[in-house]
């Protein structure tokens, strides 16, 4: 790799080094540490033994799920961000850990997004998108049927309007330590925001569809459904007077 | 519990050893919009002016960096293998750490892990 000129396809979602100044990412890495750790201890209340291999494997997933970028554009790809599937299935303390966890390591391990922009990382992806996601989770939850499609709906929504604000914080970032250079700050912002929903649509298509079938099968894992089963759609069977079904009497 | 646990985990572990590598490799959203500017080819800004222009190498690089293993010389096989140690590791330190914060803290609930 030769200097200054970084292969701009390895590069991912996350901001790299030196695109916001130092004072900037220095406030959010304070930022970044409180609010990381306040959810530590508001994590630990919700957190028992059993929920421990949960956690660790949606952590794990979220990591694989961040290396699958998706074309939404001509030339431009977008990956899972996780916030919402961590808030979904493990509510936002835990879920936000999670998160910063993946963060982590791709900045230490993999040059995955700047170690000096990992509370303005953090700040984006671990606490604005978990966070966000839900709070739209919680209010869309209260409107919507809790049977499959609801619960899918909801954390659709709550995919796209958490990427979506996930990006708004960079923008805010760069609003603040960054330096515009070929465009306008307006014009950016627009873009950033405008490609986040694209991204959000992909994010929201795989986390409701990952949400959902874990929903089915275990709705006791599903943070958001605290502990209450899907409404079961009324059957076939149930709907269709007995008569009408030969199959089960005519045997 | 176990068998969902299970079935997570070698999702998982295919998702990053195996389907990463039909991901796309186009700029993401973020990065598409810091390139508008410049020109690119095969990957690497060519001509123009833009913010991504001015970013420097990564501070520490990394065992793992870029998502490849830079000792080995087949890279598809290096894409795979750090996708599959990345899981592994990131499914270790997040146990460990969501381990050592629920320490002593016992079910609240009688666990109703009757099934599966």
């Amino acid at each position: 790799m030769q200097k200054g000129a970084p292969p701009v396809e390895d590069l991912a979602l996350h901001i790299p080094t030196d695109v916001i100044d130092g004072p900037t990412s220095l406030i959010f890495a304070l930022v970044a540490v409180l609010a990381v750790g306040w959810c530590t201890v508001a994590a630990r209340r919700g957190l028992d033994e059993r929920l421990v291999p949960l956690a660790g494997l949606a952590t794990a997933f979220i990591f694989a799920a961040q290396m699958l970028n998706f074309p939404i554009a001509a030339g431009v790809s977008g990956h899972l961000l996780g916030g919402a599937l961590a808030a979904a299935l493990l509510g936002p303390w835990l879920g936000a850990l999670c998160v910063t966890v993946v963060i982590a390591i791709q900045a230490l391990l993999f040059a995955d997004g700047a170690v000096t922009a990992l509370g303005l990382n953090v700040v984006n992806m671990a606490l604005i998108a978990t966070f966000t996601a839900y709070g739209v989770l919680a209010l869309a939850l209260k409107v919507l049927p809790r049977t499959r499609w609801g619960l899918g709906v909801a954390v659709f929504a709550a995919s796209i309007i958490s990427v979506v604000a996930a990006s708004a914080g960079f923008v805010l970032q760069f609003w603040l330590g960054g330096e515009e250079v070929g465009q306008s700050l307006g014009a950016m912002a627009a873009a950033i925001l405008g490609t986040h929903v694209l991204v959000g649509i992909g994010e929201g298509v795989i986390t409701a569809g990952a949400v959902t079938a874990v929903a089915v099968a275990r709705p006791d894992l599903v943070h958001a459904l605290r502990g209450t089963p899907l409404a079961r759609p009324a059957t076939l069977a149930e709907t269709l007077p007995s008569k009408t079904l030969p199959s089960k009497d005519a045997a | 519990m176990k068998k969902f646990l299970i079935t997570g985990t070698i999702v998982t572990v295919v998702l990053a050893g195996f389907v990463s590598l039909f991901a796309s490799a186009s700029p993401d959203g973020l990065e598409s919009v810091l390139l508008t500017g410049c020109e690119t080819t095969d990957g690497e800004i060519s001509g123009g002016t833009c913010v991504l222009q001015a970013t420097g190498d990564h501070e520490i690089g990394g065992v793992f960096a870029d998502y490849g293993m830079s000792f080995l010389d087949n890279e598809i096989l290096g894409a795979s293998l750090a996708g599959i140690l990345g899981v592994l590791l990131t499914l270790g330190v997040a146990t460990g750490l969501f381990w050592l914060l629920a320490r002593g803290k016992k079910p609240a609930a009688p666990a109703n892990d009757v099934q599966a």
